[in-house]
């Protein structure tokens, strides 16, 4: 873990003191166990801030949209797919970013980690290999990093880079194939089963908009939401209303999102909204044999069209 | 002061027969977090927990409330207030910070103009504080001049000492809460007891910043590019501001389909880009230094100045569940100290 | 004078018709004298592809009880693409809102052409027959 620190500031040096970039966006220690959060390192002595380690849980990609300075970036597997469909949907020119790609084999939950410590206070944790030591104030526990993966974690198809200018660190193993149990299982329960979860997730929202601020592809300057003329859904919480924009934000999504997770992760109420988003992941794949943020050629699902598209759907009297 | 004892397995009776009566809400724990709701049975209730996920300001401040309706089918319009419940109401196992929060809402929505909404629960509300016999790793309530057992703004307040609590009664309304329960005076030595606790809890937050001058520093440094460098990581994703107990800022909605239609009334957070977006176009707070400045200096300038007390109790949820770690008690001992910012 | 009574509920249906195959498909039926359940109101876009799922959604959260969208057949679009566009688009959207619990057969996608008047008069029924089995809209409407 640490030749590969020294190997991130060393680039981040490089970059910045060559010129190449103005900032180098990467992650630096939090202030609290379990925490790494976004830096923005604007000289070389500054480097020294960035770190790598199971915490670095945000999605970076966010952070280049609209943003007219060359930027250096640490990008994980699910934040280079993001990249990747920004400079598809020419949020940020490929020419801007230096991709400083890192393999990534998963971040630690914190919130399972807290609920298996029921609520127990933290005070340190100590990253270690395969394990994580906790200590409290009266207690100490170690758990294996495999256990407590977040859930867009234990899924995850690209772990490695799809698209960088220097990777940092060895290459993963990556799991093989595109599947979506989890969704499948859900769509054998009922309809009134699929129903009553969805609808007591939604009864958690207090429409504070995180996931939808959290999303690297979530750049529009003005949100569906706060449109007026028409107003589409109210911004009460009202169930129909709240319903619907999670409908409609994850149908935006379709074809584009990357399932980093960065939406159910800034929920502060932990709710569900990654399940809505592969559900469309798979449909996509399944209809148009696409995936968001694996290649630059392919044209994004819904821009395009084939012939020979799938019409079961369609109604004949 | 008037103390008195209650075992802790003794609570969960007490509040069966307090549902009687109140409409009493409590810590319960979902999905793995615990939060203020109306219980129906005492069971249900936890006070074995580190602090809500949502402040109990929603108890009393709503995210969506419907302030009124109208029908437009009769000739001219009928309007109706929404129907209260009539019952009085308890907070149960509210933390200091929350109490402070209370009272900072007590400031905003009880002066004039008295807020009828606000004023029709508080005017019902009876809180029954617990002390913190330890803090969490994002609490700083004492670097903001409050206290893990800070008991003013409470009504009874509870402090842990072993396999009972101390009741500590500090005003009329909560002495009534007890008045059916047959619980015995404390005892000299268990007051003394609580008074450890609280000591021992008080020693163990220091202060993480000086706060005292915060007023004039922050004034002075309104044009600083720091608010610029501090504010970078943030994505205005609002959650600071929802779940903050002191925060209350909303705004007001009309809905209406054919001919009949409601006012309502939302929570809306400063760190939104389009809060100060005028019919115009023009956003006075158009960046997040802008709008970070904003949130800063309304809870340790413009509040203080207004309502005489810092519009930030030190709970933590701001530092613990925003999703860059954009921690509070940082960004004060970056402005407040004269050193270079992150 | 007297309100009517309404006796026995009966669905609320809108269409969306694009003005260039399926509203003149509609047209025709209306123009023979093909007689098709009246349950349905008809709104003409210039083409399928113009349908924003805002307008499906939006009409569900206001209480209508089906939806239908209907346009050119494939190859036939007056705009070359729109349908193709709108094929794609409400494969998603009709999967997924079944996948959240909404009722399969609240929302309809079809195609009609100018001249197939009785293909639209069965279209609407079918739709008419499935909707009222499934009784008054429930799931997403919003209540003032």
């Amino acid at each position: 873990m640490d030749a590969l620190i020294n190997r991130i500031r060393g680039i981040a040096k490089d970059l910045l003191r060559e010129g190449k970039v103005d900032v180098v966006i990467g992650f630096e220690e939090g202030t609290i166990p379990f925490h790494s959060r976004p830096c923005f390192v604007r000289s070389p002595d500054e480097a020294d801030r960035l770190i790598w380690n199971s915490f670095c849980e945000n999605n970076l990609a966010t952070y280049v949209v609209k943003r007219n300075e060359r930027m250096g970036i640490v990008a994980k597997g699910c934040d280079t797919r993001a990249l990747l469909e920004l400079i598809k949907e020419r949020q940020v020119i490929r020419d801007q970013i230096y991709i400083i790609g890192v393999p990534c084999e998963g971040m630690i939950d914190r919130v399972r980690v807290e609920a298996e410590l029921r609520n127990r206070s933290i005070q340190t944790v100590e990253v270690r290999e395969g394990t994580f030591l906790i200590m409290g104030k009266d207690f100490e526990k170690e758990l294996e990093i495999k256990e407590f993966l977040y859930p867009s974690c234990q899924v995850c198809t690209r772990k490695n880079p799809v698209i960088y200018d220097e990777l940092v660190g060895e290459e993963v193993e990556e799991s093989v194939g595109e599947t979506y149990p989890d969704i499948e299982s859900f769509e054998g329960l009922s309809d009134e089963k699929r129903w009553q979860y969805f609808s007591e997730e939604m009864s958690r929202c207090i429409r504070c908009y995180a996931c939808r601020n959290a999303c690297p592809l979530c750049y529009c300057t003005e949100c569906f939401v706060d449109a007026s003329n028409p107003q589409w859904i109210g911004k009460s919480i009202d169930e129909s209303d709240t319903a619907l924009f999670h409908i409609m934000r994850a149908f935006h999504l379709a074809g584009r999102c990357v399932e980093c997770g960065a939406c159910e992760r800034a929920c502060p109420l932990g709710i569900d909204i990654r399940k809505l988003n592969r559900k469309l992941s798979k449909d996509v794949l399944a209809l148009f044999n696409y995936k968001a943020g694996i290649s630059l050629d392919e044209v994004a699902p819904l821009a395009t069209y084939r012939p020979d598209d799938s019409e079961a759907f369609i109604l004949e009297p | 002061m008037k103390a008195k004892t209650i075992r802790k397995k003794d609570i969960s009776g007490f509040l069966d027969r307090l549902i009687q009566a109140y409409r009493v809400y409590a810590p319960v724990m979902q999905n793995g977090y615990f939060l203020f709701k109306t219980i129906k049975s005492g069971s249900e209730a936890s006070l074995n927990y580190h602090n809500t996920k949502m402040s109990p300001k929603d108890i009393l401040f709503p995210q969506s409330e419907v302030l009124f309706r109208y029908q437009l089918d009769k000739p001219g319009v009928e309007i109706d207030m929404p129907a209260q419940d009539e019952r009085n109401l308890v907070i149960f196992g509210i933390r200091p910070c929350d109490v402070r929060g209370i009272q900072a809402l007590d400031n905003v929505f009880s002066k004039n103009p008295k807020d009828p909404y606000f004023e029709e629960r508080r005017s019902k509300t009876v809180i029954v504080g617990l002390g913190c016999k330890e803090t969490h790793n994002g609490c700083f309530c004492t670097t903001v001049g409050g206290g893990p057992c800070a008991d003013d703004g409470s009504d009874l307040f509870l402090i842990d000492i072993g396999d009972e609590y101390l009741i500590r009664i500090i005003s009329d309304k909560g002495e009534v809460l007890l008045k059916e329960e047959d619980l015995p005076d404390a005892e000299t030595q268990k007051i003394t007891a609580a008074a450890e606790v609280a000591e021992k809890a008080q020693e163990a937050l220091r202060p993480c910043v000086e706060v005292q001058g915060s007023e004039d520093i922050l004034t002075q440094r309104f044009n600083d590019p720091v608010w610029d460098v501090i504010s970078e990581k943030c994505i205005g994703c609002g959650v600071c501001t929802y779940l903050c107990p002191t925060c209350h800022c909303f705004d007001i909605c009309d809905e209406a389909v054919n001919k009949e239609g409601k006012g309502i009334r939302i929570w809306d957070s400063c760190q939104y880009p389009l809060f100060t977006r005028l019919a115009s176009g023009l956003n006075p707070r158009d960046t997040v230094g802008k709008r970070m400045r904003q949130r800063i200096m309304h809870k340790f300038v413009y509040f203080p100045d207004e309502q005489g007390m810092l519009g930030c109790t030190g709970c933590g949820r701001c530092v613990i569940e925003c999703p860059v770690n954009l921690d509070i008690r940082e960004v004060l001992n970056i402005l407040l100290r004269t050193g270079a910012a992150r | 004078m007297a309100e009517p009574k309404i006796e026995k509920w009966e669905p609320k249906i809108v269409a969306f018709l694009c003005n260039w195959c399926s509203y003149a498909g509609a047209d025709l039926a209306g123009i023979s004298r093909i007689q098709y359940p009246n349950n349905v109101r008809i709104i003409r876009v210039a083409c399928s592809g113009q349908v924003n799922p805002w307008f499906i959604l939006a009409n569900i959260q206001q209480g209508i009880d089906g939806v239908l969208i209907s346009g050119c057949h494939p190859g036939e679009c007056h705009y070359l693409t729109g349908n193709y566009r709108a094929r794609r688009k409400f494969a998603l959207l009709k999967n997924f809102l079944q996948f959240v619990g909404l009722e399969e057969g609240r929302i309809h996608f079809t195609w009609v052409s100018a001249s197939e008047g009785v293909r639209f008069a069965r279209v609407i029924e079918k739709v008419t027959d499935i909707v009222r089995s499934l009784g008054p809209a429930k799931k997403l409407v919003k209540r003032i």
